[in-house]
Formats: C-alpha cells, structure tokens, sequence
C-alpha cells in the first residue's frame, strides 16, 4: 500500500542516527537502505542486486550528498536526466550548508536540502517531518506506480 | 635662427646646373670621342694648345687632332672598355712641345680626353709625391682624436700643395661647416672655431662631392671654355660633366671666391660612411695650378684622413656606448629588485638621469608623476604628456629645441629645452622623460650666414667673410644617434621586464588559484566532514541521556562505543587535515635518495599491523633518485598500507614494488592482488577525503592518496593508478629525472 521509503547513508552512525529517527516518526513506509550513490542507482533502476525488487518507485529518496563511488550530486542528477525516475521527490540530507552544494542541487532540481541538526531532538523532528511531508501529506505525480506491498 | 634666411636662399643655388655648365676652365681642353676614337665634341680653346680650330676637329680621328704620335700613345688605354667614370691618368704626350698629362674617363656615352699641363706650380713628380704619403700614414696613426687627425692632414695638405690657406671643416647635422682645424701661410687668416653657414654649399654641390671627391679651381678669374657643339650628339642633351677636372664652376661660386679674396681653391671631400662628412677647403690668394698627380695625392690624403676619422668615430662611439650601457645594466638590475615597478624606478632616478646625460628625469604612468632632477612642473610636465600622446606616436621622441614644436615648452626652455620621450606603453599614458637644460652658446659665422646678398637687380653671394657671432637660445646638447638607440634598448629590455612581471604575475596567479582550490576544498572537507563526527557524538549522548535508567545495556554500551569512535575520527580528521595543508606549505629538501631503502623503511613500518596476515613483499631492485625523502617516504607509506589494507581479504597477499625508465622520468609501481575497484570511479581517487568503499569495510579518513597525489606533484610529478573489481589494483606514479626544486611554492 504505502511506497518505501530510500535512505541513501554512508556513515553507519548517520545510518543509526536516522534510522532511530525515522522509527520514532512512526511512518508505517518500509525504510530500504542502500549504502552508496552506486547502490542507490542500482535499487532505483531495479539493477544488479535489486533486480528481483518490487515494482515502483519510492516515496522519497533521503539522499546523503558524500557518498563513496557515485556522490549525492550524480545520484540526484541521474534521477532528473531518466524518464521513468525523474518525477521521484528527492531530499539532500547533509552536514552542511556549503552554497555550492545548495546551489548544484537546486540547479539538478532537488525537491528539499536538508542540513542535519546537530542536536539530536531537532534531528528526529526534521526526519518525521520529512517523512511525513513527503511519504504521507504529499500526493505523487499522476500515473507513478502505486506500491503495492506484497500480502 | 638663422635657417630661416638661408633655406630660401639654398633653394635658389640649389637649381644651378652646376653637373652640365657646357664648359670647362680653360687651363686644359677636352675631347669627348665615340667609341670608335672619333672626335664628337671640343672645348672652343681647342686651338689655343693645337692650334687646329673646333670645327676642324669635329668628325675626325683622335689622331688628326692630336698628332698620330701622341693618338698611338693613347689608343690602347682608350680601347678595351677599361675605362671608368672616375677620370684616370693614361699618358703624358707632347704638343706644341710641352708635355701634357692626359685624363681619360668614360661617361655620358662619350670617351672624354682632358688635356692639361703636366707641370705644376710646385714642381712635384710621382718619386716625391708616393712617399709623402706612407709619411702621412705614419703620423696620422699616432692622433688621438679627430681635430688631431684634422690638423696632421691641414699641414700635410698645405705642405703639398703650397696653398696658403688648408682649413678641415665637418658638417653638422644642419650642413654648417666647422672649421675644426687649419694651416695658413703668412697673411691669411685664421677661421678656426668657425662656422661657414650651410648656404654656402648647395644641396647638389655636396651630392657632387660625394661622386667626385676632388674639385680644384685654378684661377677664379677664368673665362670659361665653351664646348663645341654645345650638347652631347649621342644623348641631344647638355654634357653631365660630373667626373670631368677641368669642369666649369658656378659664376656664383667664382663671384664667392673672389668676394673672400680666394683666386685658387681646391676641395677634397672626406666621407665617412657614404656620406659627406667634411671637406679639406684650400684657399689661394693667386692663381694656383696643380697637377694631376699633385691633386691625386691630396685626394689619398683625404681618404686616409677619412678612413681614420670613422675609425675614431666608431671608436669614440663605441666607448660611449660601452659606458652607457654599463648605466644601462646598472639600471636594468635595479629595476628587477622589488615587486612595485614605479617604485623600482624610483629608487634608481640617478642611474635614469646618468643615463641620458640628463638635467631632469619624470616618470609619469598614468596619474602617478615621479620626478627628479631639473624638470618642468607638474602640471606642465602632465601638459607635455599630452600633447605626446596626442601627437607623437614613436617609441621614441627627442628634440634638442623643444620650443619649436611644442611652444608651451618655451616657459621652461632653463630647464627643458632638450626632450627625449620615451613611451612605455602604447595603451596607456606611461612616459619616461628625460629633460636638459638649454644651453645657451654663441656662433662665430665666418660671415653672416646669408650667401645671397641683394644687390639692385641681381643675385650676388655674399661678400662679408668677417666673423659675426650669433647667441643661440632654446636648445639644449643635441641628442645623439647613440643615444637615441641606446634608449630604444633600454625601452626593449623595460618591456622585457615588465613582461617577465606579467608572467611572475600570472604564475603567481596560477599558484594561488591552485593553494585557493585546495583551501576551497580544505574548507569543504572541514564542513562536511569535521561536522558528521561532531554531529554523531552530540546524537549519540542524546540518546544515552534518554536511555538513562532504561535496561538495554547492550544500547547503551554500543551508544558508548559510537561516541568514543566519532571522538576518535574526528581527531583523526583534524590532524589528517593538517597534515594535508602542512605538506602543500614546507620546502622540498631534495636530495639524493635510495628507493630500496624508503621502500624498506615503509614495510618495516606495517610490520607491526600485518603480524597475523600473510604477506608476499615482491620488491624489485629500485633505483636511486633524486627527491625529498620524507615527503616521498610519506607517499610511499600510504601507497604501501593501502596495498596492505585493500589485500585483507587475500591469503596470501601478494605486494609487488617494481620501477621502470621512461624517457626524462621514473615510474614506480605499487601492484597488489586485493579488492581493487571501479576504474569508472579513478579520477576521484586523489582527492581529499574521497572514499570508494564504505567506512566500516576499510578504515581510514579518505586522505591518504590525496597525501601521495600532492607530494608527487610537488616534485613535478604524476600520478595514476589501474584496477579492476576484484584482480587487485596498481597505483603508480611517476617522478621527473630533473626535479624542479621549486622548494617555495604554495
């Protein structure tokens, strides 16, 4: 029923951090981690290892900006540049507000640029927000696939 | 000014036909011949030396005219073509019994025959003649300087000829005459130190003597011999006289003589570098005939003189160079001192002034007027600039009266009456200006310097020979033609330096756009990655505080354990960081290093960490190079225990270290078998805190191979690296056999 949600995350601690994060929004979307850009492309084009994945498209792709092999800015970029991906929202999850970053992301057409609180609370909040704007409130593009979760 | 009088009056003489007067001086005749020896033209004095009228010559053979004796004596020189335009002496024949020295030369289509009495007023042979000379070569060669040489030539000259009067005079760059020495037989007076005005040699007079180097006048009183027929019949026009001796002068010229009381007078040019650069004038108050030989002996003398005086001249020059330039050099280094180029000029003003042999010295480059010395105002020296730059478009200006043609100028004539500009750039307002001062110096003109006197309805040359001083005002010491090509190197090796800044410049602009790249990814690094650590320890304690009193110990236990490998990576980073930035700022100390060596020291250096791992060290004999050795150490560790750390999961694990020579660089290779990775990721390798493998799979900050990238570069290298997934990688790099020891580089 509901579309998972793709966490793409380097760092184990970031990866724990978020994951914490998410679970306390209480979103019932599945959360699928990948662990790098090239991961991320492979699950997004249902490749290599995810060949055998669910149909669809995610819900929303929280996207780290370092990312070893293929960083966040590739990763984005080639979502915008594929026909069946380009509508997917995507939100840049980073440690910092460099305005280059921002710039090249809003440039590649990013949906949301997150900078990760350093406090722990306001990192949950703006995970469950995040979450819950893009998985919940908001309504995907026309003709995108429903995710069907298998019974 | 005294041009000003004298041009109109040069313009006048200047269209006398002095090349084709129809006539010669009497004191000989001639015979112009066909090729084929037959008489075409006479003097009208024919029948005064043979007594056969002109118009019983014409048409006939050279042998009617003259005797077949004397024909025969003649016709072999006269055949053959060996005759030139310049008159030579062929033979002394017979007529009416006295011996006459016949001159031949060929021209204007006609073999012309000049006939002239072979004795001399001093009798003077070939014998006595030939050895005065070697005698002048002598002494002429112990003179010092030119009025030396001048004077030894006056008194040979006199001693030759007899005239009363020898004076050597060099023209100025305006044509007046110097009279610079002189020789004078009792009762004529002196001229030296004098100037004769330029108007007394017409333009085409002096072209004339430059042809023909020898000019004598006999007898100022002379009726002038007709040639009969007037014109040359193989041309139909007036005979160019030009190489003919006995060529007949200016009636203007004879109305000079004899104004100064000169009845004989002989020139000999002296021409140094193809051009006219003074005569040796003789005077004679009688009558005065020399002959041939007598005349071409005087005419060798001024050769010789003039061949020494461009000796001297290039010898004086070159001295004056060879002092300038040492200026010159003095300057030039200087000028490549400090980074301000205005100010480096500054501190070398009286170098800038010795140089020019200046009063004053302004350096104006746009809005900024440095001078120094003896100089105008600003504000008119910023008046000068302009009317330069409006006006001037050489590299180079000078003038020695600046007044004439920038009248502002005549305000500060004390202290710039002479300029030379010099423009710096052609864009831009930038000047150097050298000034001097005026230096104020009177004339003593052998006469008013106005040839042409009016007289009721005639031309007449002047007749006043007293000397007359004129004070001259508004110029400053000529600039010389040395000086001005000096100048002209000067403003080349300025450009040359200033080039060289540009470039220094856009090195310099390179280097700091490469130091600000990498402080641009430095600070990237920082942000990002300084920031995640932080972020995970604030994160982590949070979330112990909340567990606190909970029951989940293994939580919290690995909360714990989060905090301290964050605390610990953040450490890492910053020292990382450090070291990074460290390594692109400390010198190079190259010096001559053995690889087998470092490569040694490096393995002994892992021992401690691959204890429990199999290793196969395959390492090559390595050659010794030339490097700084702990820089490259540095860069040979960090290949070496990233071989070790990607091989962890290969047993055993096989590290080769081989080196090859290429042409001007050496290659080393650091091969292992272990993971490998993704050539589609290689260009990112190097760079700072790139990683191409997850944290918890290989450890370390993503510095290490931008360690090895920067350390190589520094030595003028390159780096590279080849892999596939899983058949292990190769990082090489590849050091220049000539390292550049650019130790102060960003």
């Amino acid at each position: 029923m509901l579309k998972p949600i793709l966490l793409v995350e380097d760092n184990p601690h970031d990866l724990e951090l978020t994951l914490i994060a998410l679970e306390r929004s209480q979103l019932a979307n599945e959360v699928i981690v990948v662990r790098d850009g090239a991961d991320a492309l492979d699950y997004l084009h249902a490749r290599g290892s995810f060949a055998n994945r669910e149909q669809g498209n995610p819900a929303v792709v929280l996207l780290d900006l370092k990312l070893p092999k293929v960083d966040g800015l590739e990763v984005l970029a080639e979502i915008r540049g594929s026909a069946t991906l380009k509508s997917i929202p995507v939100v840049m999850l980073t440690s910092s507000r460099e305005e280059q970053d921002l710039i090249r992301s809003y440039e590649l057409g990013v949906n949301a640029y997150v900078v990760k609180p350093v406090d722990f609370q306001e990192f949950v909040r703006a995970i469950a927000d995040l979450g819950i704007f893009w998985a919940v409130l908001n309504e995907p593009p026309p003709g995108s696939h429903r995710y069907v979760k298998p019974q | 000014m005294p041009q000003a009088s004298t041009d109109t009056d040069l313009t006048t003489c200047d269209s006398e036909p002095i090349r084709t007067p129809g006539s010669i001086q009497p004191h000989g005749f001639l015979l112009a011949l066909s090729p084929q020896l037959e008489v075409l033209q006479v003097s009208d004095n024919l029948a005064d030396f043979t007594g056969i009228p002109p118009e019983k010559a014409l048409g006939r053979p050279l042998a009617d005219v003259i005797g077949a004796r004397s024909a025969q004596a003649l016709e072999h020189n006269l055949r053959g073509g060996q005759l030139r335009e310049r008159p030579a002496y062929i033979a002394t024949v017979g007529l009416e019994g006295e011996p006459f020295d016949v001159l031949a030369h060929a021209y204007d289509h006609l073999l012309v025959l000049e006939f002239e009495r072979a004795r001399g007023t001093i009798e003077a042979g070939i014998q006595q003649l030939y050895p005065l000379v070697g005698d002048f070569l002598n002494k002429i060669s112990d003179a010092d300087t030119i009025v030396e040489l001048c004077q030894l030539a006056a008194s040979e000259i006199r001693a030759l000829t007899g005239f009363g009067r020898v004076l050597v005079y060099c023209f100025d760059e305006e044509g007046h005459g110097n009279v610079l020495a002189e020789c004078l037989g009792e009762g004529y007076d002196g001229y030296l130190g004098q100037r004769f005005p330029a108007s007394d040699i017409p333009r085409q007079a002096r072209e004339l003597y430059l042809a023909n180097r020898i000019r004598l006048i006999q007898d100022a009183d002379y009726q002038p011999s007709r040639l009969v027929p007037a014109e040359n019949p193989l041309t139909g026009k007036p005979n160019d006289l030009s190489f003919a001796s006995l060529r007949s002068v200016s009636p203007i010229h004879l109305q000079y003589m004899r104004n100064m009381g000169t009845m004989a007078s002989m020139s000999v040019s002296l021409i140094v570098k193809d051009k006219l650069w003074g005569l040796i004038s003789c005077h004679h108050t009688e009558a005065r005939h020399l002959s041939f030989h007598q005349r071409s002996v005087c005419e060798q003398l001024g050769q010789i003189l003039a061949l020494r005086i461009r000796n001297r001249a290039d010898a004086d020059q070159m001295q004056f160079r060879l002092e300038v330039r040492r200026v010159m050099v003095n300057l030039l280094g200087g000028l490549t001192q400090g980074a301000d180029f205005i100010e480096n000029l500054r501190s070398v003003l009286p170098e800038l002034l010795r140089f020019a042999r200046a009063g004053g010295v302004a350096i104006v480059v746009d809005d900024r007027l440095i001078s120094y010395g003896h100089t105008p105002d600003d504000d008119q020296i910023r008046g000068l600039v302009d009317w330069l730059s409006a006006n001037v478009h050489e590299d180079l200006f000078h003038s020695d009266r600046l007044g004439t043609v920038y009248p502002e100028a005549a305000a500060y004539t004390a202290s710039a009456s002479g300029l030379m500009a010099m423009q710096i750039s052609r864009i831009h307002q930038h000047y150097l200006l050298w000034f001097r001062p005026e230096v104020v110096y009177s004339i003593d003109w052998a006469g008013r310097p106005e040839k042409m006197e009016k007289s009721p309805g005639m031309l007449s040359p002047r007749t006043s020979f007293t000397s007359w001083r004129e004070a001259i005002h508004g110029t400053s010491a000529p600039w010389h033609e040395g000086e001005l090509e000096l100048a002209l190197e000067f403003r080349t090796a300025l450009l040359g330096i200033a080039l060289e800044r540009a470039e220094q410049m856009a090195d310099l602009a390179e280097e700091l756009g490469r130091a600000n790249k990498e402080l641009e990814a430095f600070s990237y690094s920082v942000s990002h990655d300084l920031r995640a650590p932080l972020r995970h320890i604030v994160g982590f304690s949070d979330l112990l505080m909340e567990t606190a009193g909970s029951d989940n110990p293994e939580r919290r236990q690995r909360f714990l354990v989060n905090i301290k490998e964050s605390a610990r990576l953040a450490g890492k980073l910053v020292d990382d960081l450090l070291s990074f930035s460290q390594m692109g700022r400390a010198a190079l100390r190259p010096v001559r290093v053995r690889m087998d060596d470092l490569v040694r020291g490096c393995i002994e250096k892992l021992a401690p960490d691959t204890l429990a791992r199999r290793i196969d060290w395959q390492v090559s004999p390595l050659p010794v190079i030339v490097a700084d050795p702990s820089f490259l150490q540095l860069a040979l560790y960090n290949l070496l225990s990233n071989a070790v750390k990607f091989t962890a999961q290969s047993d055993p694990a096989v590290i080769r270290v081989t080196s090859e020579q290429l042409p001007g660089e050496i290659v080393f290779h650091v091969a292992d078998n272990g993971v490998g990775f993704n050539m589609d990721y290689a260009h990112k390798l190097f760079g700072v805190f790139q990683r191409l493998h997850r944290m918890e799979d290989f450890q370390g900050t993503g510095i290490g191979l931008a360690n090895v990238r920067r350390i190589v570069e520094r030595h003028g290298g390159r780096v590279w690296a080849r892999s596939a997934p899983g058949e292990g990688a190769t990082f090489s790099f590849a050091l220049p056999t000539n390292i550049n020891t650019n130790t102060d580089k960003v």
